[in-house]
């Protein structure tokens, strides 16, 4: 499994061990070429000195204040040389501590000035350097400026420097440890730190279970990086918890609407086993009832259950869609004038492509509700528009009613009367209806009217 | 004993009804919450059988009201719903049995039977007075080992009797208990009742006037010594 923490630990300690070895060795060959080079500053220093020191007499050279020289080239403290070659190759002149034997001269020693490593004659490591220079003639002999060059070489034991240099290495080293243990402590750890937030929003997530649906994200306290991704599962969990909480009504409610029925004919049939003398002819009529109550509702759920699996046989025809309101009407007008209801009918002609058994279904449930669930004396509107398709309104006047009700029409089972008192509607006929018109590529949809205060269902082909 | 069912399926309701009553209980029917509500606020019920999904007002809110006003009666929820926790939350909300559709009448009408008994204090299904034997269960009543014959009315008001045993019981809270709401107040039936049982208990009276308060069972007092 990928995992972005042991691949930003991977990449980060890489980068970091090459950053740190890179800056690391260029600090301790700076430092390295820095002590050298005091070195050989040391050298070059001497080697002046040496050569304003030197002058020539006659065919001889000679150094000028030879006490001082001698005691710093003195044989009791053999740590610093010098030899002076005359333009002939031969020495002319070396230093006491060399003890009558000869400084190493350099390869290649045409340049005029070279530095470089020798064993010195007490066998000792040294270092060395070479220049050529014109010594400076005697003045009270007034000799030429000119003369040939001679080679001087100054050397010195290196054993302080090499000493500097290996004290160097073990620092650079023992610091370079150190700097990598707390590279490969520090980034795990600080990854972790940075990554707990994700590890939390996990562990939280993981917790979430169809049992606890209620539960949130904390977007407040996620970093700006998560808060999209828990915004979107807060939004997903509200809608996954609205549409668990609906599975639940529904099974709640079905389990109700089922259950009174067979409730119904269990207790008249005890009833009549238990005491037959009590049975009346209303008994059978009872049980008829339940029966056909039971028939009906399996009807309607079976063809919801149909229709949502999408296995409702679609066959359209082309029809006037005007006609087909008013025939669906018809059986309603007897009960609309019964209520008193006032019916407006607007039916230009339009023609539609539908299923006309799906379609009267449709209007038979939509019909039927407006006709029991208007105020007596209301209003039942019936408008046809056919502006780029058809588009049907039934409104009819309501007295209780929410704009909160709406979203919960097409839910089943859903009354107004959380009760189930009136045994005529199911609450099946408004997602049945909706089901049925999504078959056939239309939409069905309600809507309250504000002042005065009209419930409008829409049945549309957008088409 | 006096019972009030509240459901909303009017088949149901009435078959409750006829199976309650043929049980020997008084019987009270409401089709709704606001209704039932109000029934069991204004009477003093045995026993309330209580449907949760009811029109106007749920029966959990009703038996929460109940409870609210302190009124003490035995609740049997009688419901479709039949999860865990539609079943505690019915208990929570004070109910004192819970009963799933559909249901056995039989068992419906023992669970009624058996709250009744809770309502008086006993779990013994048997009443016993003296030499007198009340046996709900059977409704059959033994006078010294001799089985007497009592009409309906007359067994409730025995049963209610014996089950306050010791107690002095008012006029009205036998017609309350006795009689559903079809009674007329200002009649005489509790007196003619009672008449007509002592008759039927034979000589040794067991059922005592109390004057202006009531009737009492009981053994007769020990005579008091001369």
């Amino acid at each position: 499994m990928r995992s972005i923490r042991r691949r930003l630990t991977r990449e980060l300690l890489g980068v970091s061990l090459v950053l740190v070895a890179g800056s690391w060795g260029a600090f301790f060959l700076a430092a390295r070429a820095e002590l050298i080079e005091q070195f050989d500053a040391t050298l070059r220093a001497r080697a002046l000195t040496l050569t304003t020191l030197t002058v020539r007499e006659g065919g001889h050279l000679r150094l000028e204040a030879a006490d001082r020289l001698g005691r710093e080239f003195s044989m009791a403290r053999p740590r610093d040389f010098f030899e002076i070659w005359a333009s002939d190759g031969l020495a002319a002149l070396r230093s006491d501590s060399l003890g009558g034997a000869d400084l190493v001269p350099p390869r290649g020693s045409g340049s005029r000035r070279v530095v470089w490593n020798l064993e010195l004659s007490n066998g000792r490591p040294g270092r060395a350097l070479a220049v050529n220079f014109q010594p400076r003639p005697e003045k009270d002999q007034g000799g030429s400026a000119t003369g040939a060059e001679v080679r001087l070489a100054v050397a010195s034991t290196r054993e302080g420097l090499d000493e500097a240099l290996a004290e160097l290495e073990g620092i650079a080293a023992i610091g370079g440890i150190l700097l990598l243990l707390a590279i490969f402590w520090g980034v795990p750890r600080i990854l972790r730190r940075g990554l707990r937030p994700l590890d939390s929003m996990a562990e939280r997530v993981s917790l979430i279970g169809a049992d606890s649906l209620a539960a949130r994200l904390p977007v407040d306290e996620l970093p700006a990086e998560l808060r999209p991704i828990a915004d979107r599962l807060n939004d997903l969990l509200v809608r996954l918890e609205n549409s668990f909480e609906r599975e639940r009504r529904f099974s709640a409610d079905l389990a109700h609407e089922l259950r009174t029925p067979i409730a119904e004919l269990r207790s008249l049939a005890e009833c009549a086993l238990k005491w037959p003398e009590s049975r009346e002819a209303s008994t059978d009529r009872d049980v008829l009832a339940s029966a056909r109550h039971m028939e009906t509702l399996v009807t309607r759920l079976l063809a919801l259950a149909r229709g949502e699996q999408e296995q409702l046989q679609v066959q359209p025809v082309e029809f006037a869609l005007g006609d087909a309101v008013v025939d669906a009407w018809a059986p309603f007008a007897e009960r609309a004038g019964e209520r008193r209801l006032k019916v407006a009918f607007d039916l230009p002609a339009v023609e539609v492509s539908a299923d006309p058994f799906l379609l009267r279904s449709i209007l038979h449930n939509l019909f039927d509700n407006a006709v029991d669930y208007t105020p007596p004396g209301g209003e039942i509107r019936v408008a046809l528009d056919a502006g780029g398709g058809a588009r049907l309104r039934i409104s009819n006047t309501v007295a209780a009613l929410d704009a909160d009700d709406i979203p919960r029409f097409f839910d089943r089972f859903w009354r107004k009367e959380a009760a189930r008192s009136g045994q005529q509607h199911f609450g099946l006929g408004l997602p049945l209806a909706r089901t049925f018109a999504r078959a056939m590529g239309w939409s069905l949809s309600a809507d309250l009217a504000p002042l005065p205060r009209f419930l409008v269902f829409t049945l549309e082909n957008s088409r | 004993m006096r019972i009030l069912v509240v459901e909303d399926s009017p088949r149901l309701q009435r078959t409750l009804g006829t199976a309650l009553r043929r049980s020997g209980y008084a019987v009270d029917l409401a089709g709704d919450g606001v209704e039932g509500l109000w029934l069991a606020e204004s009477h003093d019920y045995d026993v309330i059988v209580l449907d949760v999904m009811l029109p106007q007002r749920d029966g959990l809110s009703v038996l929460a009201e109940l409870r609210r006003l302190r009124k003490n009666t035995h609740v049997l929820l009688l419901t479709a719903r039949d999860t865990v926790a539609d079943r505690v939350q019915g208990l929570r909300a004070g109910a004192d049995d819970y009963v799933v559709k559909p249901f056995a009448l039989d068992e419906l009408l023992a669970r009624v039977e058996a709250l009744c008994r809770r309502a008086y204090g006993t779990k013994q299904p048997r009443l016993t007075v003296a030499d007198l034997e009340v046996d709900p269960q059977a409704r059959r009543v033994q006078r010294a080992g001799r089985a007497i014959e009592l009409t309906a009315r007359e067994y409730l008001l025995l049963e209610y009797l014996a089950r306050r045993r010791g107690h002095v019981v008012s006029r009205t809270e036998i017609e309350e208990h006795i009689y559903d709401g079809q009674v007329d107040p200002m009649s005489n039936v509790v007196d003619s009742a009672v008449c007509g049982l002592r008759k039927k208990l034979g000589p040794a009276p067991l059922i005592h006037t109390r004057r202006g308060l009531g009737y009492v069972l009981e053994e007769a007092p020990a005579p008091a010594p001369p």
